[in-house]
Formats: structure tokens, sequence, C-alpha cells
């Protein structure tokens, strides 16, 4: 009996352990694990966090098109309109949309109505994430099927970049998110080369090609985009070959482990996010500006970069990430002296050191950072204390302005409009009920950041940046730190189709040219 | 038996309203914003406020509370915060898999620790006993997401021969009951330790008794004095554990299915904390509660099987 026993269990490992069958090779799946639990909002007007960008750029397409593989606006390319013209005061815009094009499915084909709806619904706030940004425009008509006409209330540093195939420059069917109402958020309908099959909650989101993308049928027939939270897991299946392409993180580390594996490909990728030390003017005793400088001075950005790592992380060059629109790349920044910052601490009557309380997140990423700040600024004299929490804890109460300094990295749409606006600008001072993202309360370059949003010569608009820019780090609203660079590795079969060196979407895009060999 | 099941029932429900109302107020002692996961991190202070109030997040505690109970009365869960989805069909979902994990995991640790506690407790300080101790102290010490790293590594990467995503392919019932070992191996031996343990102890208890020694000297073969004799005797410790370790699995099911990337109740109850979806959490909350009761009740009528001497009267 015990024998029979012990024979059944073998065999019952044995079938079991046997590797699974190899479905016929007919399509072309792509696997791809995604350090989250589960999508946030692929709505692609509500689409923030980094799970969730890389799937609307599978599923739609824009006026404009940022060059697959660029995050630059100097790149955008033609999209859904194929060609557009601008008033003399550029206020006024004109685009010609392409003919024939499909939405997913059965949703019929895009016209000028369906691109108006979306930008109409893009600038609600009930609707769309990124209303504030389009708040400039004043009327959007469909002048012809093919046609759409924009009124801006004043021209615009960039109206390209809004139309783009990012946040709110999305199309998207006015016929579907009609109809599948409260549905339309997870299974949103765009003309993009994929479009959505099946959604698993905390499991997976399978996308099928768009057989009638107007670029071409595209060469993946399947995208598997797996919610894969643990990293070791997530590490493991990559290696296992369970997954083509994973996202890597921001972590030196893997990098080096990652780039030792056979048939491996690392990509560190731009646009860098920012991490940017906002010192609270109005809470003591940051509101002595001595006291400000002396941390700017205290702290060593290219160890912080170091610490980083060399391959993922460069030290800061501004208050605004590098290669913006705008970016002053040679912005003045306090040099790394801590001599001169004990002495600005003395001189503000601090002699025997200071105390600065910090509310910060667990996110390892984020807190071993702030701890090598910890240990720069202690080196003079400043006691920084940080009150660690978890990261949504963290996120509420810094908009609570219940912290004195705050360590926030970000990376935004890569005008420096946006940046300065949401982080240097008075009415986004938290508390306000405009309120966005300025943690220090600056408020020294309104006048710049409102006169450059209006100024249509782009090198008057550029010295106007400049100057912001220059304010803002002389007054110490903020140190900036050093700029992170994503990290993603993929299959060396795997074959994006262009040069993978940008992700605005924050993750690779799928176009109808990626295959696996 | 029937009106002391009822009874036992009864006694539940001020249990389970304690816990509801303890979950509820936990919850909203945890500090955060689910308006800034819905809306995105530059979204402005008036749109957050317009959310809040949407989803009744505006109204007081206590008539939130008395909403929530409300509800529950109806067998209504709500809707998640987050992706307005009913949190019912949410949670039915993935109650299979843990369930189905938690049962094979129960299964692991049964038939693994109880024959080794009695072969421990039996050649008392020999191999057997060295090998259980350490083998439990282990188990007891490895927290599930090392184990399940080591198990992944071994068995998925270097062997090949379980895959690493579990949620792969969950049509197959092949393929199915392959994703299910590697994680039950690894919920289950946690469970095998303190099962060993328990049994150790209760056997050797039992095998000091004088009704040991008569049917010895009866001349009765060993096997049949340590498992019909010795073994029945020491049972009720052991059905305690394993119907305890029924609400402890789903409560340690939450890492074992983050690591294997199962689908289940902890993955769920981990995405919801993160995204502060307070109406799923306290749904997932309420379920789990529902099912330690359950799993109580349980095995307090096991007891009257196991042992007639413990009256169901």
């Amino acid at each position: 009996m015990k024998r029979h026993v012990i024979a059944a269990a073998g065999f019952l490992l044995a079938t079991l352990a046997s590797p699974a069958i190899v479905p016929a090779l007919a399509d072309t799946v792509l696997n791809i694990g995604m350090a989250a639990a589960d999508i946030g909002q692929i709505d692609p007007h509500r689409a923030t966090t980094t799970q969730d960008k890389p799937v609307v750029s599978w599923i739609c397409n824009g006026l404009v098109r940022f060059k697959p593989g660029s995050a630059s606006l100097e790149q955008l390319e033609p999209d859904l309109a194929t060609s557009w013209d601008k008033s003399a005061d550029g206020k006024t815009w004109v685009f010609h949309l392409r003919q024939g094009v499909k939405f997913h499915g059965d949703w019929g084909e895009l016209t000028a109505d369906d691109v108006v709806y979306s930008l109409k619904r893009a600038s609600d706030p009930k609707t769309s994430s990124f209303s504030s940004d389009y708040a400039v425009i004043d009327s959007i008509e469909a002048v012809d099927p093919l046609t759409v006409k924009i009124v801006l209330k004043k021209p615009i540093p960039s109206l390209l970049g809004l139309v783009a195939n990012y946040h709110g420059g999305n199309v998207i069917s006015k016929k579907a998110a009609e109809a599948l109402g409260a549905d339309f958020r997870t299974k949103p309908v765009g003309t993009g080369p994929f479009m959505i099959a099946e959604y698993k909650s905390n499991e997976s989101l399978t996308l099928v090609a768009n057989k009638a993308y107007f670029r071409g049928v595209p060469k993946t027939d399947k995208i598997v985009y797996r919610f894969i939270p643990a990293d070791a897991s997530r590490d493991l299946a990559f290696l296992s070959g369970e997954l083509d392409i994973v996202y890597g993180g921001q972590d030196q580390r893997w990098v080096d482990r990652m780039a030792k594996e056979p048939n491996v490909k690392v990509e560190v990728v731009t646009p860098a996010e920012l991490s940017i030390l906002h010192l609270n003017e109005t809470m003591k005793p940051l509101d002595d500006i001595r006291v400000r400088q002396a941390i700017a001075y205290a702290i060593d950005r290219k160890q912080l970069a170091a610490f980083k790592g060399a391959a993922t992380a460069i030290p800061a060059v501004s208050v605004v990430p590098t290669g913006y629109l705008g970016t002053d790349e040679t912005a003045k920044l306090f040099p790394y002296d801590p001599a001169k910052a004990k002495d600005l601490l003395k001189e503000a009557g601090y002699a025997n050191g200071v105390v600065v309380k910090s509310i910060q997140t667990s996110l390892p990423t984020m807190l071993t950072a702030a701890q090598v700040v910890q240990s720069q600024l202690k080196k003079v004299g400043i006691d920084l204390q940080l009150e660690v929490v978890d990261h949504q804890s963290y996120h509420a109460q810094i908009r609570k302005d219940m912290s004195g300094a705050t360590y926030y990295s970000a990376a935004r749409f890569p005008v420096a409009d946006v940046y300065l606006r949401q982080f240097y600008y008075s009415p986004s001072i938290v508390g306000k009920p405009t309120a966005v993202v300025n943690f220090s309360h600056c408020a020294v370059a309104d006048t710049e950041i409102e006169a450059a949003s209006v100024e249509v010569d782009a090198a008057k608009q550029k010295e106007l940046w400049k100057t912001a820019q220059q304010k803002i780090i002389d007054d110490v609203c903020a140190v900036p730190l050093y700029e992170q660079l994503q990290v993603w590795a993929s299959k060396t079969n795997v074959d994006f189709g262009y040069d993978f060196k940008a992700a605005i979407h924050l993750g690779p895009v799928i176009t109808e040219l990626t295959t696996k060999h | 038996m029937l009106k002391f099941a009822l009874k036992r029932l009864l006694l539940a429900i001020p249990t389970l309203w304690a816990v509801l109302t303890i979950v509820f107020v936990l919850i909203r002692i945890v500090p955060g914003d689910p308006t800034i996961v819905i809306l995105g991190d530059q979204a402005s202070e008036q749109a957050r406020a317009d959310l809040r109030e949407k989803l009744g997040l505006a109204k007081s505690i206590f008539s939130q509370y008395i909403d929530f109970m409300w509800q529950i009365a109806h067998g209504d869960l709500g809707r998640s915060l987050a992706t307005n989805r009913p949190i019912m069909s949410d949670v039915l979902s993935v109650l299979p898999y843990t369930l189905e994990l938690t049962l094979a995991s129960l299964i692991v640790g049964t038939v693994i620790g109880v024959p080794l506690g009695v072969l421990a407790a039996e050649k008392r300080d020999g191999f057997a006993d060295w090998f259980a101790r350490v083998f439990s102290l282990a188990g007891l010490s490895f927290p599930a997401f090392v184990s399940g790293i080591l198990l992944l590594i071994v068995f998925s990467l270097k062997l090949r021969w379980f895959p690493v995503i579990s949620s792969a392919n969950l049509v197959d019932p092949i393929e199915r009951l392959r994703a299910l070992v590697l994680p039950a191996l690894n919920l289950g031996l946690l469970m095998v330790a303190y099962v060993t343990r328990v049994t150790r102890s209760g056997m050797l208890k039992a095998l000091g008794e004088d009704y040991i020694r008569t049917a010895r000297s009866k001349g009765l073969p060993s096997r049949i004095v340590v498992w019909r004799h010795a073994f029945r005797n020491a049972l009720v410790p052991v059905v305690t554990v394993v119907g305890l370790y029924l609400g402890v699995l789903i409560g340690n099911a939450v890492l074992t299915e983050i690591v294997f990337n199962r689908p289940g109740i902890g993955k769920l109850i981990v995405t919801a904390l993160n995204q502060r979806d307070y109406t799923l959490l306290q749904g997932l909350m309420v379920v789990t509660a529902f099912a330690v009761v359950l799993a109580n009740i349980l095995t307090d009528l096991t007891y009257g099987l196991v042992d007639p001497r413990v009256k169901t009267e």
C-alpha cells in the first residue's frame, strides 16, 4: 500500500514537473513585467503613473507624436494630423487629419469630432488630470470632418506638445467613451497599434494587435503586460524567460547584475527624474535665508550621483530637469563648500547646530538618497530629522504643509514652464485651493514665469525662464540634488524597431515595427 | 450538535461586529489620501476636494460608519474607490485561488507535519527527532518571502520544473496544479513547523500515560500502540492548531501570493492598501474576518468528532 502511494505521488510529481507543452509558434507575444500590483488609471486623460503611461502609448495616437525613442519636443512628427498651419500671432492653429484612420474594434473611423471631443475632455477637470495644461485653449472646433481649428487665449510655448500623444493630447473615440461610460477607464479605445483585449485585475493586461492600424499591421500579435510587484520574483521571471521586457527601476546594482546575464540588453533611458530638496520658507529655521544657503552649500551633488550609480544618475544642473525646453543647463548652483555652510549657520545664530524636520517616504529608492543628504548636512551641524512614513502618507502629509524640508522626485512634460509653474509659482503653494506641488512657498519668480508663458519670441522666452531659474536658486526655495535615469531590460531577441534611448511615456513604446526574432 | 453550531454562530455576531468596527477605525487612522492615487500628483487641491465629496469621504466619520454597517448588514460590500467595480465580484473572482492555496497548504502542513511529529516523539532524541526539531526551527524562522525566492531559484530558474509566474496559465487544470505546487509548499512548510511541534509534545505526553504501558505489556504491535492508542489522544491539540492555522494561512497567503504572483485575497489587500482604497480594504477585511470565524467554528465542531469526551451539547 505504502509503495503504491509513493509511486503515485512520484508519478504525479513527474507529470507536474515535466516542461509545459510549447504552443505552436504562430503568434509573436511580448511579455512585459511591471513593478506594480495593478494598473492605476489607464484612461488616457487620467494616466499619470509609471505603470499606466506606457499602456496608453500603445493604444493611442495624438495629432502629432514624439518620435519613438525620443522625449524631445524638438522631434515631434505628424501622427493623426498630416499637416498644420498657424496664424501669425500664434493663437490660431488648424490641423489637417489623416484620412481613413480607424478606431479599435467596431468604433468606426476617426473624424474631427473625436479630436474635438478628446481635447475638450482633456480640458475638463471632471474627466482629466491634465485640465490645467489646457486652460489656455479658448475654442476647439471641427471645421469639416478632417479639419480641426484650435484658438488660444494667448500664444503658448508649445501648443504641439499639448496635442502630442502624451497625457491630454491622446485622441480617443467619442462614441466609445460615451457608450462605455465608467467602463472606459479599463477599456479605453484609441487608434493605436494595440487594443485592450483582456484585463485581469491584480494580474495582467492583455493587448492584441490592431490589424487596421494606419501605419501597417503590427509585427507583434499580442502584448501581455504583467503586474509583478515583488522585485525578486519579477527578475526571476525575466531570467527564466517568462518575460521578454522588464522594468528595472532606477537601481545601479540591478544594472550591473543584469548586464552580466546572457542574452540580456539593459537600457538606461531619459527623461530623467529630478530629485530636489524643497525648503519650506515659512517654517523655522528655514525662514532664515542663511540657513537655506547653508543647506545649499552643504550638499555635495557629485557624491549623491555617485551614490545612486554612475550609469543611472547624474548631478542636477538646475531647478528644472536637464533637456527640457527652457532648462538653463549652465545655471549657477551653490558649490559644495562645507566651511561656508558652517559660517552661515554661525551668522544665523546656530553655531551649535540646527534641527530641520522632513517628512520622508519609506520607498527605498527615495529614502536611501534622503539619508545621504542627511549625512551630508550632519557634517556642517544641520540635523535633518526624517519622519519616515509610507509612500501614500508621505504624499498626503507634504501636501498639508507639514514638512520643513521636502525631498521630492519628479519628471514633467518637457517644457520648463510646467515644472516652474507646478513647483515654484505662488498659486501652486500647498494649502491653497489651486495648490499643486509648491512645497517651499516659493514666490520669487512669478513675474518671469507669467511673462515667459505669453512670450512669442522663443529666445526672449528662454531668457525669462533662465532668469526665473536663477532667482529660485538664489532664494534657495529648493536645492537640486541629482537626476535619475530610468532602467529597463529586454532579451536580445526583442527588436523595438527604433533606438530605445528615451521614454517620455516612462516605458518602451511598442510600435507596429516592434517584434521578437 | 445543530444547537451547538447555531449557538456558536450567534456568538460569532458580536465578535464580527467588534472586528468590523476595529477595521473601520484602523483604516481611517492610517494617513493617506485616495485622491492622490486616483487623480495623480499633478491635480489641484480643488479637484481633490471635489472627488472627496463625490466618494463620500467628506461626510462625518460617524455617518460613514453607519453607512458601512448598514451595507454590511445587507450583504453589500460597496464599490471600490479606485476602480468603481463592485467589491463582492472582485473578491469572489480571487477567492477560489486563495482557498485553493490555503487548502493545499493545509494538506502539505498536515501530511508532513503529523507523521514527522509522531516519529519524533516515538524516537525521542533520535535522528528523526533531531531532524524534526531543526526542520521546524528552520520553518519558523524563514520568512515566507525568503523561502519563496529560494524555492523559485531552485525549482523554477535552475531546474525549470515549475513556472515563476503562477498566474500565467490558470485555464488548463494541469498547468494550474503545476503552478500551485511551489506556493503550497512554501506556505505549508510554515505550518509543518507548528504542527510537528504540537504533535510531538502531545505524543510525548500520551506515550508516557499508563494505558500505553498497559497496551505495550499486552504485546500489541508498536504501530497499533502509537497510532491507535496514543495518537488519538494527542489529536485534540493538533486539530486546534490546524483549525487556527486556517486563519493564519489566509493572512500569510499575502506574502506567498506576491512572491509567486498568484491572484488572491492577499494580493488584493496589498493593492487596496497602496491605493488607499478604503472600501475595498474594508470589504477584504470583512471577508477575512468571516473566514477566520468560520474556521474557528469548524474547529470546535471537529473536536466532537475527534474526541467523544468533548460534549457538543
